[in-house]
């Protein structure tokens, strides 16, 4: 019997390698179908390992799910001669040899680039590559995300018309290209672990599973010689350290805990040692603005206390990120660690340079900051009058209570 | 000791659009109610039923080809087991994996001819 520690997730992992290996053989243009086929197959194990588990449910599967894509063909009668040939003779050897560990992972590299199709919007990208490659349902996704199940199946079905529509050979791309994809695939892992990371909305299972995942199609990028550069080496670094704080991150009550408050005991140190040891590789290579970022979670990894952050190294840090790639939320971060050195006048300069309209549904860190700023001068009416502003724009429960109680600190100045 | 039928009656997976991780989830379940009844020692064997129906009825043998989602009180599924008594069929029951799908499970005596 298989050890439920062991497969945690596998079930959601083979869909994810199905789908790739099978869109490999049979094409992209029968996505739907192939999904259709490997979601029977996981139906039909559920019901026939009912009574024992094959020896090897892996190779059961796949090849279960091979014959269901065959089968579908027949009935839709929709199988051309290229198709046929696969069923029985020699070509089946060759097919065989797509099922070696390394071929899946080449084809669910394949995949993940098929979803960094530039023809599509971003949120289309995510839902996804969530779908085909982490093997979540609409459902999940929905769950993931915030976002109602409707939304996602539109999202679903929009990326999968423009992939099939433009009929791109399913592979690695080559030259430019290749590193146009790349940073998109990058961006999309980005923004799947940012939505575990920052949602205090979800669930922490909910959340640690993004995490993962991001993690996951990171990993499997970072296995391709081609693909493995040192930004996505840095990438993958980042992660690592974040991930390390996600158990940390909320206290009981789900409320946010900042930095300050964490209890660093908690941090993962198996994440930490790995991104310290992958962001040396990492710095062997052209450093990009991801390295930067490790670079950054590296400095709050290494300090075993809050105390001990050295903030001037983040400073410097901060703003090579801004000069390379400007955004109001580096500023934002400036002025934080400013305020952490007690640097009021250059953490009120820096804040005042900020359009607090630049920083859209986020606008109440702006007025948050400012009211941190004021309690720590002891000015109490002017930090009250900030953090209400703050109250006001906040929709993030977990962030209203932690600016709920800093508005208590205020008031007791 | 004495055989009894559960008959497993509810909707068809199929119907129901669960994830790859659901149903690894129910198959975990499954697997955990087959070990219990192992580690009590209780035999049981049988087997889960694809989803098509066909139906033959009447004197004219009418027959009629029916899909899962047609059917109602479909069957899934059965196991024989074989334990004391009644009471003893209804316990084991009470870990069939899908009561929370809407399923439930018809007990039924095997009956036994004395020759």
């Amino acid at each position: 019997m298989i050890e439920q520690k062991n497969i945690d997730h596998l079930f959601r992992h083979q869909y994810g390698k199905m789908v790739s290996i099978l869109t490999r053989i049979f094409g992209v243009q029968h996505l739907q179908l192939i999904e259709d086929a490997v979601q029977d197959t996981f139906i039909s194990a559920l019901k026939t390992w009912r009574n024992g588990m094959p020896e090897n449910p892996e190779a059961w599967l796949t090849s279960a799910a091979k014959n269901r894509v065959i089968d579908l063909f027949r009935q839709t009668d929709s199988m051309n001669e290229r198709h046929r040939k696969w069923t029985s003779g020699t070509a089946t050897i060759a097919l065989n040899e797509l099922f070696l560990d390394t071929e899946i992972k080449d084809s669910q590299l394949r995949m993940i680039f098929a979803a960094c199709n530039p023809r599509l919007k971003s949120q289309d990208q995510i839902a996804f590559a969530l779908k085909t490659i982490s093997g979540f349902s609409a459902k999940e996704i929905a769950t993931a995300l915030l976002l109602k199940e409707e939304t996602v199946k539109k999202r679903l079905t929009r990326a999968r018309k423009v992939i099939v529509s433009e009929n791109l050979a399913f592979e690695i791309p080559a030259g430019a290209d290749l590193q146009v994809r790349l940073e998109r695939a990058m961006e999309v892992v980005y923004l799947i672990f940012n939505e575990g990371f920052h949602s205090t909305r979800s669930s922490q299972l909910v959340r640690e599973d993004l995490c993962g995942e991001a993690l996951r199609l990171c990993k499997l990028i970072l296995s391709n010689p081609l693909t493995a550069t040192a930004d996505v080496q840095a990438l993958f670094a980042l992660c690592c350290f974040h991930s390390s704080r996600l158990r940390s991150k909320v206290d009981e009550n789900n409320e946010a805990l900042s930095l300050r408050e964490q209890d660093r005991s908690l941090w993962y140190q198996p994440l930490i040692h790995l991104g310290f040891s992958v962001l040396e590789k990492a710095k062997q290579g052209r450093p990009g603005v991801y390295h930067i970022e490790a670079a950054i979670a590296a400095e709050h990894a290494r300090a075993k206390t809050y105390e001990d952050t050295d903030w001037e190294h983040i400073i410097e840090l901060y703003q090579k990120l801004n000069e390379w790639n400007p955004s109001p939320f580096h500023l934002l971060n400036l002025a934080t660690c400013h305020l952490q050195l007690h640097a009021f006048d250059e953490a009120s300069r820096l804040l005042n340079s900020i359009d607090e309209d630049d920083l859209e549904q986020r606008r109440y860190l702006y007025h948050g900051l400012w009211a941190e700023y004021y309690r720590m001068k002891g000015e109490k009416s002017a930090g009250i009058e900030a953090i209400d502003k703050a109250l006001e724009l906040v929709s993030n429960e977990a962030e209203r209570k932690f600016l709920q109680k800093k508005r208590q600190k205020i008031n007791a100045l | 000791m004495k055989d009894f039928m559960l008959i497993f009656i509810g909707d068809d997976y199929e119907t129901l659009g669960m994830s790859p991780e659901q149903i690894q989830d129910r198959m975990g379940r499954w697997f955990a109610w087959s070990e219990k009844m192992n580690a009590n020692g209780i035999k049981h064997d049988g087997d889960a039923l694809l989803g098509h129906v066909t139906r033959i009825t009447g004197t004219d043998r009418t027959r009629t080809d029916m899909a899962s989602a047609e059917v109602k009180e479909l069957v899934g599924g059965y196991y024989t087991v074989t334990v004391r008594d009644l009471d003893h069929a209804v316990e084991v029951a009470q870990d069939f994996p899908d009561y929370d799908l809407g399923s439930s499970v018809e007990i039924r005596e095997v009956m036994v001819f004395d020759t």
